[in-house]
């Protein structure tokens, strides 16, 4: 349980003192609570005089609204009213979901509930308040709608063409964003090469299917002005500001409380237009409102992730150096770019992100989103990285089988080398403190790749066919104001830190990072306790709460423990600095022959100290009896943000080895590796646990998770029975291991490790398929690879 | 079924209609309830019902809650038959010793089932009562000639799996009957019942099912009866092909045009009708293996 891990940051001090927790797999405090049921959940929430909501919404992908009849609908027992867009309109404003800083983006006005036209199968157009949400759902059945049902533009390869139906006519098109990177000269390069190979990728929609539904409990304080909302989101600061500025509220008087969250995924980190109308109707009744998502609206409203197709070309020589890559990606977005992060990113970072571990002097790539009748899309665990890295990973491979090269001799040759950085990827974007052949070498070295040739030839004897793949990928962790702050959006990329010591002696630690299951709060205790020198119980631990935690960005983007964790590195470093201070005055000595350990104030060299709660007792109650001129704080608050680079990246290396079911399609992923460098781990159990998490979501991916769509834009599978997600029998022994690379960006040296499982697995799963099925000549190029694909891949369907 | 439902609610709920809840205390008060009201319906384990509800898929009026009557969940050797009582759950036949020594195979079938806390719910009779065309019971039934027995006003009566599912979720279930209990004949000397499926997750719904009933003498397949399972609108009997293989033994391509004459495979969003027909016909080839195995 207490495994110790070689601790190689120098500048976190030896790992053999006491209290040395960061490194360490502790078990985490707040699991307790949820195995003993304890969790405080939106939906456990109810407030006097609260009511519940219901959507009424669009059974269409796209249709006119001609009228809304709710007469009859009022009458229904315990409705207390029924809101369409004009109501609802009168207290909250429009958004659009556009930002300037990757050219031009053009997404319209949406508003909280449809007003003329509704656009995808589930948007919202009405609602009704009621006393329970059963009674809003009996009255659902009762409001009168007469729908024009319009043509619906539900396939993105067509919305460009010109007999297209135009989504949004005062655009013109379809186009949502276009951007074009161009480095070098790749038809030049490509003339040149010795080998040419190219291939087309299709990636299926899928979403986040977190646990825990979206939710929100919205309670206007007239008397107050003050708005307190409990939402299960990700960004408690970006919603404070989201809520205020389109409710034309006082930023400041505005409360965002998010305690226990089940799972986010990227899911829970966007505006949604129901979840806005929840706020909208507290403000206009001056009652507290409550709207929990149940699974269908989840399915049919939650963002899409995905919806890629993409092409390639990579051109080598004849010793497999990389001369050039080029990639074309369409992606289909919805009708609308999310706000506020909007619906660009997952194209912007697969044009980043693609080629990124190897050195590619001539790349060129193309990014097209267009808008669609179905769910609006956005970014989800790993944005962008699935389909970047399988691309990439796949035209390696064939690359490597067209000049007869091993599929790691091809990526090893290409790497950028581990002694490089700082370095530039293909598309130009900053790297630093990479390691991709020492994680490739380790990857190798725990797979025993050699063996899995020999068990192929004999598998294929007995008729099964099996294969391998290994692949290495970059993670985007850590971003800088430069990800979204620069294009106009509220969203702060610094996050603070504040400590204290109170009278008791107990350390209270807020951070403005937030905690989804993840195990968020463990790690911020590890490093509090461990940097300022006490037991880890004694540390409580406050996060989700604009009243009550510093300001900052909140989890998303692998960021919590590089920048929040760093912020409460330094917060407890300066609390230390005070407390050591006030115990050098009290004792008479001076403060560098004073450590903490334990939640004493120790001398070095032996002899008497003095509890913290002895010294918290002397500084608050009986002040008179430290010196005068001393400084009493024992408070301490630090900030940290990442300066001068986009992102902080992170690499992994990955090998999975697969067998497949020629008769039935059914695909076997035998086993799994993944050997990740994410610097410092602060608890490598959690480590552990992100990166096979993410492996199994990677999996549902690959093979499983699809929203289905006929052609009329209705979701075919909105529910768990029919959305496929990997579970325990699908799970894989998933073996992990860790290259440790320490960012120089800050003391702690962590990098993310939230996403590369979900970035990686997709590909390297298609690779080890494509492997297996090169045998006798098949090949996949469809996410998920059902048996289905399979089985017409190989020809006998 | 499920998908059915959200394309065309368009996802607009989760929770059931209003409906009356009436707790049976023994058959006799059930079957009233029920002949006297043609919109109320049996409760069961609610695993199949309860969602059906909740996506307001039918609103019925009243749920006769049948679980609470006593005796209902016998598993007995009565005669030459194995009886399993309506509400015996799919855990209770997995765990019972009866059914592991007389019909082992239905353990195994069970294993296939659900996850175990649905199975903890679940019942044998209202598996079979529900006739969803993709649940392996129904197969089973047929496949064995089991005997169906249902109570009514008028008393008891008895019938044989190969008459109760006439289509799509419609059983010959009178308004006034339950189900109480099934009855399997018991294994004769050379006789087998073999399963296998084909589907995307463990526990899933089939692609695809085969029950197989073997009748062997000196070792060689005498008699066969194949029913498939996931592939239609109810349990797929394929006699046609089961005389097929007795004569010609397996060969893919043979079978595979006879089950195409003999079943309408119907497609859903995990396999095409295709795909059905590809797999029935490689199951009868993992059913022989099996059976040499
Ligand atoms: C996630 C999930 C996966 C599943 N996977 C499978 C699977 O792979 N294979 C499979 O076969 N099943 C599967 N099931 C269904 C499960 O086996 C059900 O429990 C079973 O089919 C119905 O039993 P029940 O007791 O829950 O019936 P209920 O849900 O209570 O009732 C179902 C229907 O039968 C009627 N009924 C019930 N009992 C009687 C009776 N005694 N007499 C007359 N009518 C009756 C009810 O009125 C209702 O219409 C799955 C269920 C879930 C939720």
């Amino acid at each position: 349980m207490d495994d110790i891990k070689v601790n190689q940051n120098p500048k976190l001090g030896s790992i053999d003192r006491p209290n040395s927790y960061i490194g360490r797999s502790l078990p985490r405090e707040n699991a307790k609570k949820h195995l003993d049921g304890g969790g405080q959940f939106v939906d456990d929430l109810t407030l006097p005089r609260m009511v519940h909501v219901a959507f009424l919404r669009s059974p269409f992908a796209h249709a006119e609204i001609k009228s809304i009849d709710t007469k009859t609908a009022k009458l229904s027992d315990g409705v207390i009213d029924i809101f369409t867009a004009k109501e609802i309109d009168e207290v909250c404003k429009p958004w659009v979901g556009v930002l300037g800083h990757l050219g031009e983006m053009r997404s319209p006005e949406q508003s909280p509930l449809a007003k003329k036209i509704a656009r995808w199968q589930g948007e919202p157009i009405a609602v009704v308040i009621a006393n329970s949400r059963a009674q809003a759902e009996d009255a659902l059945e009762l409001i009168e709608v007469d729908w024009l049902e319009k043509d619906a533009q539900v396939d993105m390869e067509t919305a460009l063409d010109p007999n297209a139906v135009i989504i949004h006519p005062e655009l013109g098109n379809n186009l949502f964003w276009t951007r074009t990177v161009n480095q070098g000269d790749v038809d030049k390069a490509f003339k040149e090469a010795d080998a040419v190979v190219e291939t087309t990728l299709d990636f299926a929609r899928h979403t986040g299917v977190t646990l825990e539904s979206r939710g929100i409990v919205a309670d206007w304080n007239k008397a107050e002005n003050k708005m307190t909302i409990y939402h299960n989101g990700q960004a408690p600061h970006m919603m404070q500001h989201i809520i205020a500025k389109h409710l034309d509220l006082n930023e400041g008087l505005v409360r965002i409380i998010s305690r226990d969250v089940g799972g986010s995924f990227g899911i829970k980190v966007h505006v949604y237009p129901d979840e806005m109308a929840v706020t909208a109707i507290s403000k206009k009744l001056g009652r507290p409102v409550k709207f929990i998502a149940d699974r269908l609206e989840s399915f049919t409203t939650d963002i899409h992730a995905r919806c890629h197709k993409i092409s390639g070309k990579l051109g080598v020589d004849k010793n497999g150096k990389i001369l050039a890559m080029e990639i074309d990606d369409l992606s289909g977005i919805g009708p609308f770019s999310m706000y506020p992060r909007t619906s660009a990113i997952e194209t912007n970072q697969v044009l980043n992100l693609s080629g990124a571990p190897y050195v590619i002097p001539n790349y060129k790539a193309v990014g097209t989103v267009v808008f669609q009748n179905k769910t609006p899309m956005c970014q989800y665990r790993a944005v962008g990285h699935p389909i970047a890295v399988a691309i990439t990973e796949a035209l390696i491979d064939k690359a490597a089988y067209k000049i007869g090269m091993d599929l790691d001799k091809i990526r090893k040759i290409n790497f950028i080398p581990d002694n490089s950085y700082p370095n530039k990827s293909p598309s130009g974007v900053p790297l630093e403190d990479l390691s991709h052949q020492a994680s490739m070498d380790k990857l190798l070295e725990i797979m025993d790749i050699e063996k899995f040739e020999t068990k192929k030839k004999d598998d294929y004897q007995k008729g099964i066919l099996s294969g391998y793949g290994v692949i290495s990928m970059c993670e985007v962790t850590n971003p800088s104001p430069l990800f979204y702050g620069v294009g106009g959006a509220h969203i702060s990329s610094q996050d603070g830190a504040s400590i204290r010591l109170e009278g008791s002696g107990a350390i209270h630690l807020s951070s403005s990072i937030t905690e989804q299951g993840q195990g968020t709060e463990a790690i911020m205790k590890q490093i509090a306790a461990d940097q300022l020198g006490v037991k880890l119980e004694s540390v409580r631990v406050t996060l989700g709460d604009t009243d009550a935690t510093p300001y900052g960005g909140g989890t998303w983007a692998s960021r919590g423990a590089g920048i929040g964790g760093e912020a409460v590195l330094k917060a407890a470093r300066k609390l230390k600095d005070n407390i050591l201070n006030i115990a050098a005055a009290i004792m008479q000595t001076d403060k560098e022959s004073l450590d903490i350990e334990d939640n004493n104030v120790v001398r070095k060299n032996g002899g008497e100290g003095i509890s913290l709660q002895k010294l918290a007792e002397t500084v608050y109650y009986r002040g008179h009896e430290i010196p005068k001129g001393t400084n009493p704080e024992l408070l301490a608050t630090a900030s940290f943000l990442i300066e001068g680079i986009p992102f902080v990246f992170t690499n992994s290396a990955m090998g999975c080895q697969v067998s497949i079911d020629q008769d039935t399609g059914i695909i076997k992923i035998n086993k799994f590796w993944a050997v990740e460098d994410c610097g410092t781990q602060i608890n490598p159990k959690l480590v552990e646990e992100q990166i096979r998490g993410g492996v199994i979501q990677g999996i549902g991916g690959a093979l499983f998770e699809e929203c289905v769509y006929d052609d009329q834009g209705n979701m075919q599978n909105a529910t768990m029975a029919d959305y496929l997600v990997p579970m325990a029998y699908e799970m894989p022994d998933i073996i992990v291991d860790h290259v440790t690379t320490n960012s120089g960006r800050s003391i702690i040296g962590a990098k993310g490790a939230g996403e590369a499982g979900t970035g990686g697995a997709p590909a390297v799963i298609m690779n080890a398929i494509n492997n297996a099925l090169k045998q006798v000549g098949a090949e996949v190029i469809s996410q998920p690879i059902t048996p289905e694909k399979v089985l017409k891949a190989l020809g006998k369907i | 079924m499920i998908r059915l439902i959200c394309y065309l609610m368009g996802g607009k709920y989760m929770k059931a209609a209003n409906f009356s809840y009436y707790e049976a205390k023994n058959i006799q008060d059930a079957i009233k309830i029920k002949a006297n009201d043609e919109e109320a319906v049996i409760l069961a384990g609610g695993q199949s019902l309860l969602p059906a509800l909740n996506m307001r898929l039918s609103s019925p009026s009243c749920l006769i809650d049948i679980s609470k009557i006593s005796g209902l969940n016998d598993i007995i050797i009565d005669g030459d038959y194995l009886f399993i009582g309506a509400l015996a759950t799919h855990s209770d036949v997995m765990r019972n010793e009866i059914v592991s020594q007389k019909m082992p195979c239905l353990i195994d079938i069970l294993k296939m089932v659900a996850h175990p806390a649905i199975r903890n719910k679940g019942t044998h009779g209202g598996s079979i009562a529900y006739g969803d065309p993709a649940a392996e019971l129904p197969a089973l039934a047929v496949a064995t000639n089991a005997e169906i027995i249902l109570s009514g006003q008028n008393g008891d009566r008895s019938i044989n799996a190969n008459d109760f599912y006439l289509g799509l979720f419609e059983t010959a279930i009178n308004q006034d009957e339950i189900v109480v209990g099934i009855k399997y004949p018991l294994l004769k000397q050379g006789q087998v019942f073999l399963f296998d499926e084909v589907c995307r997750r463990h526990g899933d719904y089939a692609m695809a099912g085969l029950i197989a009933n073997i009748i062997l003498s000196s070792n060689k397949v005498n008699d066969l009866k194949l029913v498939f399972f996931a592939t239609g609108d109810k349990p797929d009997v394929a006699d046609k092909t089961a005389k097929l293989f007795l004569q010609t033994g397996y060969d893919y391509d043979q079978l595979k045009n006879s089950l195409s004459s003999e079943i309408d495979f119907a497609g859903d969003l995990n396999s095409s009708s295709e795909m059905k027909l590809h797999l029935a016909t490689i199951l009868i080839k993992k059913i022989i293996n099996k059976l040499e195995a």
